[in-house]
């Protein structure tokens, strides 16, 4: 601390700080007598360094860019869909939850995009809304698998409980998308949404009943369904109508229905295939023929009947394998079966009307029929109505033959020096990699 | 069915008399599966089976047993601690009638998961030099740009091996556990041929996936309705239905053609107890047109 001013050489000096800078100045003659360092170090500092951006109060106002385009993009579905308030709140507060879990929040923009959608399906499942993942696959512009996987991960990393969605309740949406109305398309075309619902409806339980619904996608299958519920409503008119007409007709989005065309088309196979077999029992047919292109216009009898005629096809399908496997008998098998076969033939004929299992129950006298033929899959010639994976087994499995070993047995050297290579062998193989790298 | 729940639970075909050698405890039995609430309940089926159909069951169990003896072999399973008894004992094709009589219900399904696959893994207890593995063996492959190990195979029995640097190796493919094993000495033999002071230690069965069919179509959507804590059914994402046991822990996919995959188990008694636990609940869900 200077004593004197070297100007007046007074020893008045006092320390007068000009705003952060030290300073001593002679009061007499005004001058600086001398001056601290204008700038400090860091460790002089009290206040300590600037607050960065992530910790500032800014971060927790406005959040980043990317989520709140998220929002917007996940209202934006929301509103495509017609979700309730409530329900779009919900969901965007799930978005909120997820985009800042720490196992999203570093993920890909396409990711966080399919993330969207994934909050969206899942509250829509939460409170029964029926929105297929389709559907929200479709609109998001990926597909089902990419889709599936995100979920997979959401659900576990938020610990959501997923509940499953039946095809029925999806339904009625599904029905009410396509723009059939009588003031949308021609007389002919039109029908009320409520119409067209009913009739699908009675369809799809029928292929449910006939094992075509489980396991597969409902989405085609809905399509399937639907064409013909609408072809089946006015056939004479309508059947010269293929699917892709049917679409472009009620104005189906292109999108939702392009890529699982060729699933339609199977489904409609199906279809078409259990009405024939439900078809052909109709009394007043008397055994006329009944085919795939031609089964539609009996669409509504079959509906309307289709417990009495599940009941007798399946009869009649029984009574054909048990005519079949007694012309096929050894004699000593033939003797016992007869009298079971009678006695089961008998129980047979009287299944209640509204139990429909019972008539397709396993027959344990043509259990042991057919173990005596012992074809590997027998099994599935027993039922009339199976699920199509069961009736067309592509490629039979044939599983080696077990080896009987134990494990500790000695190993034979022969063996094991087959599988290494002599010094010939890895001479030439050297030789080759280098000619190849003179090459390349 | 009372007399059946005899002195004599075990088969004919066997010499070991009941009561000298009994197991302590058999692997699974019926009445295990009501031990605990995590295991699952059949819902009860109204589709009981008939008597007959339930003795030619039991008939063709026994001819089963009676014409193969040589399979109960194969199914030893040497990793299962059970102490000191022969391992014939544990075969699953014994008729599992409980000495104390259970409900009616709990006969066996008289089906038998077969495995599809074992994965274990082995330390060979030193460090490997891939790059002299891959050139000195001939059914070795390594793209260290790809994977950081060699994938070698055998043909008998049919395994994969993936080996490590580090010296530990995962051998998958092999149908039991004792033909894991072998092949695990195998390619631990050939490492050994190529130079490398290789052991053959810790060896443990990590996963074990079993197959089977019960030869009737499953309901699946009625199946996860009533099992919504264990089951996922997703069609849109998978045909099958997935379905986490917690006692025994394992997992299975079960399809709507009756076909189910077991996996996840370390022991081959998992596989078999997972199975009896859902047969009863997939009969319930066997409704035929």
């Amino acid at each position: 601390m200077p004593s004197s001013c070297p100007e007046c050489g007074s020893s008045n000096v006092v320390e007068d700080d000009l705003y952060s800078q030290r300073q001593w100045v002679c009061v007499d003659c005004g001058s600086v007598v001398s001056e601290g360092h204008l700038t400090t170090t860091v460790s002089d500092e009290t206040q300590g360094r600037a607050v960065p951006y992530h910790a500032s109060t800014e971060v927790l106002k406005k959040p980043c860019r990317n989520l709140i385009a998220g929002f917007s993009r996940v209202r934006a579905l929301c509103r495509i869909l017609r979700l309730s308030s409530d329900m779009e709140s919900a969901v965007v507060s799930l978005f909120e939850r997820a985009y800042n879990h720490p196992n999203f929040i570093f993920v890909t923009l396409t990711k966080k995009e399919i993330l969207g959608g994934c909050c969206v399906l899942s509250v829509c499942r939460q409170c029964n809304w029926p929105v297929a993942m389709g559907t929200i696959g479709y609109l998001l512009g990926v597909d089902n698998a990419t889709l599936g996987t995100v979920y997979r991960e959401f659900t576990k990393a938020l610990n959501i409980e997923i509940s499953t969605i039946g095809i029925m309740d999806m339904l009625e949406s599904f029905c009410y998308d396509f723009k059939l109305g009588p003031q949308q398309v021609e007389e002919v075309f039109a029908e009320p949404p409520q119409r067209l619902v009913d009739r699908t409806s009675a369809l799809i339980e029928l292929a449910a009943d006939a094992w075509i619904v489980t396991g597969r996608q409902p989405l085609p299958l809905l399509f399937a369904a639907v064409y013909l519920a609408w072809q089946s409503l006015n056939p004479t008119v309508r059947m010269k109508y293929t699917f892709v007409k049917f679409c472009k007709i009620g104005k189906a989005p292109e999108q939702s229905w392009h890529r699982s065309r060729d699933s339609v088309v199977k489904r409609l196979k199906e279809l078409r295939d259990v009405l024939c077999k439900l078809g052909r029992e109709l009394p007043w047919l008397r055994g006329g023929t009944v085919e795939p292109n031609t089964v539609v216009p009996l669409v509504d009898d079959i509906l309307k009947n289709h417990r009495a005629l599940l009941l007798r096809a399946v009869r009649n399908y029984e009574q054909q394998l048990q005519n079949e496997s007694q012309t096929a008998q050894t004699t000593e098998c033939d003797n016992e079966l007869s009298d079971s076969n009678r006695s089961e033939s008998h129980s047979s004929t009287t299944p209640e009307l509204m139990d429909p299992d019972q008539a397709g129950c396993e027959n344990p006298a043509d259990k042991q029929a057919t173990d005596c033929q012992l074809p590997p899959d027998h099994w599935s010639k027993r039922h009339l109505f199976l699920p199509p994976c069961v009736k067309n087994r592509k490629r039979q499995r044939v599983d080696a033959p077990q080896l009987e070993v134990t494990g500790d047995e000695e190993i034979s050297d022969s063996e094991i020096e087959s599988y290494i290579r002599s010094q010939d062998e890895i001479e030439m193989y050297l030789k080759v990699q280098k000619e190849l790298k003179k090459m390349a | 069915m009372e007399q059946n729940n005899s002195l004599t639970p075990f088969p004919q075909g066997l010499a070991s008399p009941p009561g000298a050698m009994t197991p302590v405890m058999p692997i699974f039995s019926p009445t295990m599966r009501y031990n605990t609430g995590l295991t699952p309940q059949p819902v009860q089926n109204t589709n009981s089976l008939s008597l007959l159909e339930e003795q030619q069951r039991q008939q063709q169990q026994q001819q089963q047993q009676q014409a193969t003896p040589q399979l109960y072999h194969s199914q030893v399973s040497t990793t299962t601690a059970l102490p000191g008894n022969t391992p014939v004992h544990t075969t699953p094709l014994t008729p599992m009638t409980p000495i104390t009589p259970a409900t009616p219900a709990s006969e066996s399904s008289g089906i038998l998961p077969q495995l599809q696959n074992i994965v274990s893994t082995v330390n060979l207890g030193c460090k490997l030099d891939l790059k002299t593995i891959a050139l000195r063996a001939r059914n070795a492959e390594y793209n260290p740009k790809r994977f950081a190990a060699v994938i070698m195979r055998i043909r008998e029995p049919r395994t994969t091996a993936l080996i490590f640097s580090s010296g530990k190796m995962v051998c998958t493919g092999a149908k039991s556990e004792v033909q894991s094993r072998l092949a695990a000495r195998k390619y631990a033999r050939v490492v050994q041929k190529l130079g490398f002071p290789a052991k053959f230690l810790d060896f443990k069965i990590q996963n074990m996936v079993g197959s089977c069919d019960v030869k009737f179509p499953i309901r699946l959507e009625g199946l996860v309705l009533t099992h919504q804590q264990f089951s996922s059914y997703e069609p849109e994402l998978f045909p099958g239905l997935i379905y986490r046991m917690i006692k025994p822990r394992i997992v299975l996919l079960i399809f709507v053609s009756g076909k189910v995959v077991l996996t996840g188990a370390k022991v081959r008694a998992e596989i078999y107890e997972a199975f009896e636990n859902i047969y009863p609940i997939l009969k319930g869900f066997r409704k035929t047109t």
